[in-house]
């Protein structure tokens, strides 16, 4: 018996990839049939009979990937998820996050119920997907036309959104890490800190990549793991009197992460 | 405000805000300085302080399209000309 424990035994490796497969399985489902059932007609009312939806999109959105991540806790208990309370009470800031795993936006987004963020430009061309995010003021990456239109709207109505208590949330290396280190910093999340003076939360977010690991479909549940976000650095410049060029917020941000050695 | 006067303050701009070394009027913008679209729009907001009017959503998207300084102030000048008639 003591032998079919080992990682190595086929049927101990069967029997975690059975388990692997039903949480992802469950996990599709509720992204299918939750979103079908619970969700897709709040979408619609919001969208046919409110005059700006934006918020009560981004209030949705949060709601269906807290019960995302609520059903990841159920069914994978050995995935722990530590977020400090401070960074959810983070508001009216530019928040940039370490990339690991396609969870990290799910997680932001779950924990922020009024945020924006920015997205790449080929989602908003998806059916359903890519109307839902736009309804949800998510901000296309790049402003070729089509998407030249949408980027402006947003940003112009940016600022107030920030003093509203709204959160823009960004990872600033536009990708995945392969290996948990800092990738290149795109400097887009310095700029509109800087344009609307507004001040940067740096997160630093751990082992999602444990769980949904990057070129893997099924998640990696049977291992003992905590995922958590902190704030390790918050930058509030003087913008009225010395005022931060792009690139001393994006090097002050390199240098925090690695300091953290990522 | 003369074609060579709006394009020292615009140059200035760069310089000062965008932190460019020696912008040269053909420069592609994009490629040369990596100013992207969000730098657009910041510029685009400098322009209206100088200019004392606001672009349009249609003027804005417009300028997306603007690769180098010349480019810049022959659309201030089309969108003066513009407002004129």
């Amino acid at each position: 018996m003591a032998e079919m424990q080992t990682p190595d035994n086929p049927l101990s490796v069967l029997a975690d990839r059975c388990i692997d497969c039903s949480v992802t399985l469950a996990c599709w489902a509720w992204f299918i049939f939750g979103f079908l059932r619970f969700f897709s007609w709040r979408y619609l009312f919001f969208a046919l009979f409110t005059k700006d939806p934006e918020l009560s999109f981004q209030r949705l959105n949060s709601q269906f990937y807290r019960i995302f991540f609520r059903i990841v806790n159920v069914t994978a208990p050995r995935q722990r998820i530590e977020i400090d309370d401070e960074v959810a009470s983070i508001t009216s800031a530019v928040v940039v996050c370490n990339h690991l795993s396609y969870l990290d936006p799910l997680l932001l987004i779950a924990l922020f119920q009024k945020h924006r963020t920015i997205v790449k430009s080929r989602f908003f061309t998806i059916p359903i997907f890519g109307w839902m995010i736009k309804k949800s003021g998510y901000i296309p990456a790049t402003s070729e036309w089509p998407f030249s239109r949408i980027m402006i709207r947003q940003m112009e109505t940016m600022e107030s959104y920030l003093k509203s208590g709204g959160n823009l949330f960004i990872f600033p290396e536009g990708t995945r890490s392969r290996d948990g280190k800092i990738g290149k910093l795109n400097n887009g999340a310095f700029k509109i800190a800087r344009m609307y003076k507004a001040p940067i939360y740096v997160l630093q977010l751990r082992n999602s990549d444990r769980l949904f690991t990057p070129g893997k479909f099924l998640f990696n549940t049977r291992m003992r793991n905590t995922i958590d976000i902190k704030i390790i650095d918050r930058i509030e410049p003087d913008y009225q009197n010395n005022p931060p060029t792009t690139s001393e917020l994006e090097a002050r941000v390199r240098q925090v992460y690695s300091e953290r050695k990522l | 405000m003369t074609r060579d006067e709006f394009k020292n303050k615009i140059l200035t701009i760069f310089i000062e805000d965008f932190e460019f070394e020696q912008p040269g009027l053909d420069d592609n913008l994009r490629d040369d300085h990596g100013f992207d679209s969000i730098d657009a729009l910041e510029l685009l907001g400098k322009m209206e302080l100088i200019l004392g009017f606001s672009f349009t959503r249609e003027e804005k998207e417009a300028a997306m399209s603007i690769r180098t300084i010349n480019d810049i102030l022959d659309y201030v000048e089309e969108i003066k000309e513009s407002r004129t008639q």
